[in-house]
């Protein structure tokens, strides 16, 4: 078994990337297939959604990968509700849950963290998504557009961040408020929800600038402009913004074989566990710490990758130490 | 019409018992030796948190006859939200009753959460509608609205919470809220509606329960004011062709013998800072809460003075945080009080003691078998002093 190729002249990076599964809180893949009449069928009742997305996250546990997302999506499972109760279900991997930065206050979505970040010991993160198609957003009562909404995103989690950190804490903003606000005792004690944002426009960057710990990418976007204008305007603020990178993989044990996938998306990396795990380390080296993986895979295609392709970047990693 | 009886699970920790103050299960107090979840292994965190222990007391509930818990939401408490998303899967017959604000998430997300709840517990959950007790406790949520119009959202917000529960798509403009196209994605759509216990003691919540309770929930209260206080309530249902059930929220400190419960307050009466015979002090605007304080003849000395009728004692507020009023007595005493209650129209309690994974036990075991129900000779008595002659009406 070979080690991913390393481009010329890269840095050792310190870690492996964290690897992050897309759930499938959409789609067929949450019902399993009926049997015939005459057959036998104990299931009747007692199964459901959520027993199917559970093994999802056993799968991701038990193969190593990092955590679960649950995308924010208007047809899907809702995230919070979702990644609570995985997280309860395991002991290493961490959840993001997408949501709308309007789906309440800033200070109740903070209370409702600091909850899971003590159940799970600190593995809850947060993915808000800002940009949203209009017609989705004024479904969830919200009728802002264009660069005031990553204005309400900056407050809202300026305010959750406030109320997390400080004991007394005041805001006075345009869309939310808090007076002597601030979580004390043992909810004060746990770290802020790891922060995700993405978006490529001049707002999208600032606000991660401010307030991202992972700026989530396209394979389609021209990443190490992005990147450096991302750490530039992160660097006027006195931060660092890791960079994650969603796409699809389809590794097979050859490349003939994975490239007779049926279904591969556009932009998917396509080919031998090598060859995927070689693509991949090429992002690693161009900062990529975070892979969000997609669209939602199989269980099958969870244990292939955790048992034949994660391993690879973690033998890298055994010999650099 | 069956009753059902709920018993709460402590979202900020529990006492050992009532006898101390404190906290030592849940984090609220330093982790020391003698602390629970989390405890001390070797001197260090043994990993357990809070939501194991809110986990342990739902399971023993299950198991001694209750239908599911309240859990509570203060700025000093876990979420319940995140704990019935936690728990869902390791319970099989609990209802989950969320205690929440309206004004603090969107009826749309409140629609997608519940209905994917409803999904992951198989139908158990249950909302207990609040609208908060003002004061900086409101401000500290980040919400300034004011206690009428607090109610008038509650309103506004069951309104488009359920438009978009039973059918979308859902336009709607009123003045807390605006949606266009709002609805469940189809395979969240389809769920039963969680049962709604409202509370509110105010005219504002009253006409409000009116339209929006299936339950009208109240703290416990001296059992004619309690009455009045149902009356009312009925009065305005019915005017608009609504008639809500009742629920009463009851500490319950039960014994063998009458003698070994007051006992066990007066243990607890030892601890009780002097400060607080003196009378308590409000910052909110709560009326409920104003109310329960006028049950009594401030300043008390001793534990029975707190005693506002047989076995319904105000001091309960003095031994652990929460409302003051609550059942102390035999079991049968204790159960020929909800047998009364019963009788005074109440459908559904929630009931609480300290520590509540033992009492939950005890109250199955030795309370709830002994209950009658609506038999004719636990009529309400009638000739008890009205509210009115009390003074006590707003």
């Amino acid at each position: 078994m070979t080690s991913p190729v390393r481009s010329e002249g890269s840095s050792l990076p310190t870690k492996p990337p964290r690897f992050l599964l897309t759930l499938p809180t959409i789609g067929p893949d949450l019902s399993p297939a009926p049997l015939p009449d005459f057959v036998t069928d104990t299931r009747e009742g007692r199964y459901g959604a959520f027993d199917a997305i559970a093994e999802v996250g056993r799968a991701a546990e038990v193969t190593g990968f990092d955590g679960i997302v649950a995308p924010f999506t208007s047809d899907a499972e809702e995230s919070l509700v979702v990644v609570a109760g995985l997280l309860r279900d395991s002991r290493w991997i961490h959840g993001v849950a997408g949501f709308h930065p309007a789906l309440g206050t800033p200070v109740y979505a903070a209370k409702l963290s600091a909850s899971l970040q003590r159940f799970t010991g600190d593995r809850f993160g947060w993915w808000p998504v800002v940009d949203l198609p209009p017609e989705v957003a004024r479904a969830y009562g919200d009728f802002l557009e264009g660069p005031d909404r990553y204005a309400r995103a900056d407050e809202f989690l300026t305010i959750a961040k406030g109320v997390w950190d400080h004991e007394d804490y005041t805001y006075e903003g345009r869309f939310f408020q808090v007076l002597a606000g601030g979580f004390q005792g043992p909810l004060a004690e746990r770290r802020f929800p790891t922060v995700h944002l993405s978006g490529i426009s001049a707002d999208a960057l600032d606000l991660s600038a401010k307030h991202a710990d992972v700026h989530v990418f396209d394979v389609t976007d021209d990443l190490d402009a992005l990147t450096a204008d991302l750490a530039e305007r992160a660097a006027e603020r006195g931060r660092t913004v890791a960079s994650g990178l969603r796409l699809t993989v389809v590794a097979r044990e050859d490349e003939d074989e994975a490239r007779g996938v049926r279904d591969v998306p556009d932009h998917a990396l396509v080919g031998s566990f090598e060859q995927v795990a070689a693509e991949l380390q090429g992002y690693a080296d161009r900062g990529v710490n975070t892979f969000v993986l997609e669209p939602a895979p199989h269980i099958e295609e969870i244990y292939r990758l955790g048992e034949l392709l994660l391993p690879l970047f973690l033998r890298e990693h055994a010999h650099v130490d | 019409m069956s009753i059902d009886i709920y018993w709460r699970i402590g979202t900020h920790g529990d006492q050992s018992s009532l006898r101390r103050r404190l906290v030592s299960r849940g984090d609220w107090s330093p982790v020391e030796p003698g602390s629970i979840t989390p405890g001390l292994r070797g001197g260090r965190p043994d990993g357990y948190t809070h939501l194991d222990h809110m986990a342990d007391v739902a399971r023993s509930t299950e198991l001694s006859g209750f239908v599911g818990g309240l859990l509570p939401s203060f700025p000093f408490t876990d979420d319940p939200w995140a704990a019935a998303a936690s728990l869902a899967r390791e319970t099989t017959t609990y209802r989950f009753m969320i205690a929440f604000q309206p004004g603090f998430l969107h009826p749309v997300q409140a629609a997608r959460m519940s209905a994917s709840l409803q999904r992951a517990t198989g139908g158990r959950v249950v909302y207990n509608i609040i609208s908060g007790g003002g004061g900086p406790a409101q401000l500290w949520w980040g919400d300034k609205v004011g206690h009428d119009d607090r109610y008038a959202r509650t309103s506004e917000f069951l309104d488009v919470l359920k438009a978009v529960w039973y059918g979308g798509p859902v336009t709607h403009k009123g003045r807390f809220y605006q949606v266009e196209g709002a609805g469940l994605p189809e395979r969240l759509a389809g769920q039963p509606f969680p049962e709604v216990f409202f509370s509110g003691s105010s005219q504002a919540a009253i006409q409000a329960a009116g339209r929006h309770a299936d339950y009208y929930l109240s703290w416990l209260e001296p059992f004619p004011a309690l009455a009045a206080k149902f009356d009312q309530v009925r009065e305005h249902s019915a005017a608009i062709g609504r008639s809500p059930r009742f629920a009463v929220r009851i500490d319950v400190l039960a014994r063998e013998t009458e003698d070994e419960a007051w006992a066990e307050i007066r243990r607890g009466w030892r601890h009780v800072d002097p400060e607080q015979l003196r009378g308590p002090e409000s910052t909110g605007d709560s009326v409920g809460w104003l109310r329960s304080s006028q049950f009594i003849d401030w300043p008390v000395r001793t534990p029975r003075e707190l005693e506002a009728s047989p076995n319904v004692w105000g001091g309960f507020h003095l031994l652990r945080g929460g409302p003051a009023f609550g059942l102390v007595g035999s079991y049968s005493q204790v159960a020929a009080r909800l047998d009364e209650l019963i009788a005074l129209g109440v459908d559904a309690f929630i009931l609480a003691g300290v520590p509540h994974l033992e009492e939950a036990r005890r109250v199955g075991e030795h309370v709830l078998p002994l209950l009658r129900g609506r038999w004719p000779d636990t009529a309400p008595d009638t000739s008890l002093p009205t509210l009115e002659a009390k003074g006590l009406t707003r």
